[in-house]
């Protein structure tokens, strides 16, 4: 595949954005006009320029990345604004704001190269702790900035920007910033970690100061599930933190004791706090408590099913019943509409990109382009995994954004950062 | 360190495997378990503000139609222009209690097919008609309307037949309720109001109610004795002023006690034209359990009906009677646990009425589409050759007689031989179930109806079905035969 051919398909993915649109706008009963051309531009512009930049800064880059991204957000985005045009509106920006990070992200490291990201890990670490903590700002005070706890859940951050207020998720932007540094941390310590062992039996365990790190980081993912009751991201950061440790050591002790860790956490937090009770009840029988706790899982199964296999068709269906179904259950909203057939195409686009992702990972000869195309690759994976299987009740709900997809400024600005690294480590491994 | 990386990526393939399986099972295995699940609004959303195509009665009186609405003339709003006096026929529709009445049961037909679904699509490429299809009923406005404002403001059913087919003629139960109530915006706090009203509006009592029907079940017994040969109307009886109950202490006495005839024997003529109770208990027990549930059975009894709006199966324990004559000498007074729809028993009096011949009831005459052009119509069946012409015949002399001369006078229509029943079922507390059964004109049966009333709250207030029953029974006969001429 050449990157001609990736620009066609980017712009076959704008065309139907658009298209989705059109048929929103005569599913709805109105005449079809401004919105439809609007988000083909917005389409062209944002991964048409995305497009050029690797042309110009990217060039040897794998061209698998970027089509299966602009599907995914075409898909996103067609449900987005069938379920809110005014949001849909403020995604359209969004969108062009994360195509602009990728290029930034492109031009700025076509000189420098990924090892300056390997000189300020420490620096990035900081950067993501601070992030994360941001939410648990006060809610109210003289600060333009302050955090705001929604659906029991602290992990938004509102900007006051006087005429108007902007909504963020940290813990998106960091979830990036956080995957670089271990890579960049484990490929420095590489010969630590994988030097000395003890033998406990037949099993060989890690030195007991080299799960120091282990140990904090769950200690903190912890912190974040009590502070700020975000089961999604702590998960997220824990698991990623445990796969990466085992992708630079082999060791699978760190999985193992990563998993135990996780699911001692678990059952702890599951003991302990109301919310995750909830969470696994509505997972083991969503119709239990169906006016309540079990609402919003039934309401996606409700959805899917009715969907069926060729679904209702876009603007036909009545994905709105769903609670949050433009951002946690966007897959549920796209089952109604798209059926079967659309949801197997989002796994498979989402299959695609953690191909590509894997691939440049498997390719690179570099340690921490290694491990951190691995990690970025796998946080999405491993995200997508979560929430769509909390949708499709393979696991319990966790409540993350599914990524590319999701209405949300944060969470695209993250993956398109994520995405422009990931092309970048493409880059540096062919060129 | 590719090693870890490729199984890690395994495992994230492994998992996505996982949700395939998973979004495969709940799309297209499990998918109409979910999508029919009546906690899913989705479909009758779906159905809301479509059109609908129109219900109107036998007469041409229009019972429901879709208006379009002024602002959007691509949506509609379902109307009822009868409201309450067909509302638990027709039905209703509404996006969150969902359909009921006629309005479910047909829903496929009367929708709209322009949908653009997959297969609407195939249809129409095929060039069949999508357009919605309207019915009309079997249903007459008038005497609908007739047995609406009979039954006044107490809680009863009426059900009116056509002997001769089975066409459900009217179809009443009271207390009823508004229809459009369940369409509009308010519609679940109105539905929560009718669920919780004492008087159970939204309970169809013609249909889906079991009642005791009483003395009018002894046209059952009667039916049955003739059959078998155990009786003729000539045939004696003692006439005691109380019946001993076999096997029991319990006894059977006449209505407001008292003799039946002289006090030495009388004949079932009499017998059943006076509602005899011990006469009746006594030829119960000579008939036997099998005989009359014989009977029951053929006239509709302990069967699941085919009908398009659901019917409660009425009662008679056969099995559990066949060993206690005790039991048995009650239930042949069509008390203890024999049950009966009023729909049930106008099945009885139509069967007299058509030569002992009872037909299907039905409630949809036709179906046809927006020009008019009849697409199906209901041909007559016969259910069941229920008792030979002869015994018919007898029956309807004894029925003839309660109206002339017996406790059914009050259904006397000037210038028409009409033909009944009365029953009088006991509700405890000194309360009752005041019935009526009957047909008319006797010697061209043309309507056989079914008027049940529920008892008074109040304790003592028993009254009897030939005081109350009967005279809805002669208005509704008046009113069908003066709407004929």
């Amino acid at each position: 595949m050449t990157r001609n051919t990736e620009g066609v398909l980017v712009a076959v993915a704008s065309a139907l954005a658009a298209f989705g649109v059109a048929l929103v706008e005569f599913a709805g009963g109105e005449s079809i006009g401004a919105q439809v051309g609007l988000t083909f531009l917005v389409f062209v512009i944002a991964f048409g320029g995305i497009h050029v930049a690797l042309r110009a800064w990217a060039p040897d880059a794998t061209p698998l990345l970027l089509p299966p991204v602009a599907l995914l957000a075409a898909i996103g985005f067609l449900e987005v604004y069938r379920l809110s045009p005014y949001r849909a509106g403020l995604q359209r920006w969004w969108l062009l704001l994360a195509a602009a990070v990728t290029c930034a992200v492109l031009a700025f490291l076509s000189r420098a190269g990924l090892s300056l990201l390997r000189r300020y890990r420490n620096t990035m670490l900081l950067v993501a702790v601070g992030l994360l903590l941001l939410p648990n700002l006060p809610s109210s005070g003289p600060l333009p900035i302050r955090g705001l706890t929604q659906g029991g859940s602290r992990l938004w951050v509102v900007f006051d920007l006087g005429f108007t207020e902007l909504h963020f998720q940290p813990a998106e932007i960091a979830k990036v910033l956080f995957v670089a540094f271990l890579a960049a941390y484990l490929a420095d310590r590489q010969a630590a970690l994988t030097g000395a062992h003890r033998k406990l039996g037949p099993i060989r365990i890690p030195e007991p100061r080299q799960l120091v790190p282990l140990i904090a980081v769950w200690a903190g993912s912890l912190l974040i599930l009590v502070y700020q009751r975000d089961l999604g991201a702590s998960l997220l950061l824990f698991l990623t933190f445990a796969a990466l440790l085992y992708a630079a050591t082999g060791a699978a002790g760190y999985l193992v004791a990563g998993g135990l860790l996780a699911a001692g956490g678990g059952l702890a937090a599951w003991r302990l706090f109301d919310h995750v009770q909830r969470r696994v009840q509505a997972w083991l029988d969503p119709f239990a408590d169906y006016a309540d706790t079990g609402y919003q899982v039934a309401q996606g199964l409700f959805a899917l099913g009715t969907g069926s296999l060729s679904g209702s068709g876009p603007g036909l269906g009545r994905p709105d019943l769903i609670p949050n179904a433009e951002t946690d259950f966007i897959f549920a909203a796209v089952g109604e509409e798209l059926g079967l057939a659309g949801s197997i195409a989002v796994l498979c686009c989402f299959a695609l990109f953690l191909a590509a992702g894997f691939g440049i990972a498997l390719r690179s000869r570099d340690r921490f382009r290694t491990l951190l195309a691995a990690g970025l690759t796998f946080v999405i994976g491993l995200q997508t995994f979560l929430i769509i299987g909390g949708v499709l009740r393979v696991l319990p709900l966790t409540g993350i954004t599914l990524p590319f997809m999701s209405y949300g400024g944060s969470a695209l600005i993250g993956n398109f950062l994520l995405l422009g690294l990931l092309a970048r480590a493409s880059q540096e491994e062919r060129s | 360190m590719n090693g870890p990386i490729r199984r890690l990526a395994t495992a994230l393939f492994l998992c996505f495997t996982v949700l395939l399986g998973a979004v495969t099972w709940i799309q297209a295995v499990r998918a109409d378990t979910y999508r029919s699940d009546p906690r899913n609004a989705r479909v009758a959303i779906a159905q809301a503000g479509k059109e609908r195509g129109m219900i109107v009665s036998a007469d041409g009186a229009v019972l429901a139609e879709s208006v379009p609405d002024e602002d959007d003339p691509r949506r509609f709003t379902r109307e009822y222009p009868l409201g309450p006096v067909f509302a638990h026929t027709v039905g209703y529709t509404s996006p969150i209690v969902g359909d009921g009445g006629l309005e479910a049961a047909y829903v496929d037909a009367l929708r709209s097919r322009r949908d653009l679904t997959l297969s609407d699509i195939v249809a129409a490429i095929l060039g069949r008609d999508l357009r919605p299809r309207s019915m009309r009923l079997t249903l007459d406005s008038r005497l609908q309307q007739i047995a609406y404002d009979a039954l006044g403001d107490r809680a009863g059913a009426v059900v009116a037949l056509d002997p001769r087919t089975g066409a459900v003629l009217a179809s009443v139960s009271k207390p009823s309720f508004e229809p459009t109530l369940l369409g509009g915006a308010d519609a679940a706090a109105n539905w929560d109001q009718l669920l919780q009203d004492p008087g159970r509006p939204l309970l169809d009592r013609a249909t889906r109610e079991l009642f005791p029907p009483g003395s009018t079940f002894k046209t059952v017994v009667a039916a049955a004795a003739l059959e078998a040969g155990v009786a003729g109307p000539d045939t004696l009886f003692d006439d005691p002023s109380e019946f001993q109950l076999p096997g029991s202490t319990a006894t059977i006495s006449n209505f407001g006690g008292g003799l039946c005839g002289n006090g030495s024997q009388v004949d079932l003529m009499r017998a059943f034209v006076r509602s005899c109770n011990t006469v009746f208990a006594d030829l119960a027990i000579q008939v036997g359990a099998p005989d009359i549930g014989f009977m029951a059975e053929a006239l509709g009894f302990n069967r699941d009906l085919d009908f398009p709006l659901p019917v409660a199966e009425s009662v008679f324990p056969t099995a559990e009677l066949e060993n206690d004559d005790a039991a048995l000498g009650q239930s042949g007074l069509g008390e203890r646990n024999v049950r009966a729809t009023p729909l049930q028993m106008a099945m009885v009096a139509a069967a007299v009425a058509n030569d002992g011949v009872l037909m299907q009831p039905y409630l949809v005459d036709e179906m046809f589409d927006p020009d008019g052009n009849t697409v199906s119509r209901t041909e007559p069946e016969v259910l069941s050759e229920a008792m030979s012409p002869e015994t018919a015949e007898t029956l309807t002399e004894m029925m003839e007689r309660v109206v002339t001369e017996g406790t059914g006078t009050a259904a006397t229509v000037p210038g028409v031989r009409v033909a009944g029943k009365t029953g009088t079922a006991e509700a405890g507390q000194g309360r009752s179930y005041p019935w009526f059964i009957g047909f008319a004109p006797v010697d061209d049966p043309q309507i056989a109806v079914a008027v049940m009333f529920e008892p008074l709250p109040a304790e003592g207030t028993s009254e009897t079905g030939g005081r109350v029953a009967a005279p809805v029974a002669a208005e509704l006969i008046r009113g069908w035969l003066e709407t004929r001429d």
